[in-house]
């Protein structure tokens, strides 16, 4: 491989598809916290909003945050990797900046989230997640150097 | 007769993840054992939330019926969609994609045994 030309080589005509080998293992757990944000979100506004509309409005974004940082990973093309940069930053900051609110001042956090102190209702999988998409879009951003 | 069901269901998608899991470290693609033994887990999914609809029906009662019912239909959707979205890309990775699918499903489970029995 290392022999081929330089414009053989998918650094010189781009970066490597975020959706392929490893980084489809990772689109699979983005897809199951769109599900489960999404859908926790969708019942907690559908049927007790006025209870907690701070939280359950934060729950609500981090799912449609999920959902496009899903989309935007698995699909191909600088628009889709600029896009999943975007959420997936933005989901870095949710749960850093919810779950640091979530455990200072949980008066105003009363109900749960996906993002509420630092994903523990899910393993901290939200708080490790957003990291290893970085890492991973970092890495197949610089193509097969 | 639910709970049976219930323990079965953590089973069959705990050794699918595990066998994916091992299949990815093991360097190896999916196979037609990771295909077999999820169509086994889809199955087995199928019938609890059969079971459980038809006891739902009947008047069990829990907190959040909207809760119970979207997890029922929804967790039927997850091994289909992780076995397509493993197998249209077959590296070592597939395994522990379809393990991804196989851990959502038993962790579904032992969330609707909770808010079967009224405890969340």
């Amino acid at each position: 491989m290392g022999d081929e030309p330089a414009a053989a080589h998918p650094a010189a005509t781009g970066a490597l598809p975020t959706a392929s080998g490893p980084g489809r293992v990772l689109v699979a757990v983005y897809g199951v916290f769109a599900l489960a944000a999404t859908a926790r979100a969708g019942v907690q506004l559908a049927t007790r909003f006025h209870q907690a509309p701070l939280a359950y409005a934060l729950s609500a974004v981090s799912g449609v945050v999920y959902l496009v940082a899903t989309l935007a990973l698995a699909g191909r093309g600088r628009s889709a990797r600029w896009l999943a940069w975007i959420t997936v930053t933005t989901e870095l900051a949710g749960v850093l900046v919810v779950g640091t609110f979530s455990v200072l001042a949980p008066q105003d956090f009363p109900r749960a989230t996906v993002w509420s102190a630092y994903g523990i209702g899910y393993g901290f999988v939200p708080l490790v997640l957003p990291f290893i998409g970085l890492w991973w879009l970092r890495r197949t951003g610089r193509g097969r150097s | 007769m639910y709970a049976v069901i219930l323990w079965t269901v953590v089973g069959a998608a705990g050794l699918l993840a595990l066998t994916g899991l091992a299949l990815s470290l093991l360097d190896r693609t999916a196979d037609r054992l990771l295909l077999g033994l999820a169509a086994a887990a889809e199955v087995v999914t199928v019938v609890q939330s059969v079971v459980a609809g038809v006891e739902l029906a009947v008047g069990h009662p829990v907190r959040s019926l909207g809760t119970v019912v979207g997890y029922l239909v929804g967790i039927v959707a997850v091994l289909p969609i992780a076995v397509a979205w493993a197998w249209a890309d077959r590296t070592r990775w597939s395994g522990s994609v379809v393990a991804v699918g196989g851990l959502t499903v038993a962790v579904m489970t032992a969330r609707l045994v909770m808010m079967w029995q009224g405890s969340a």
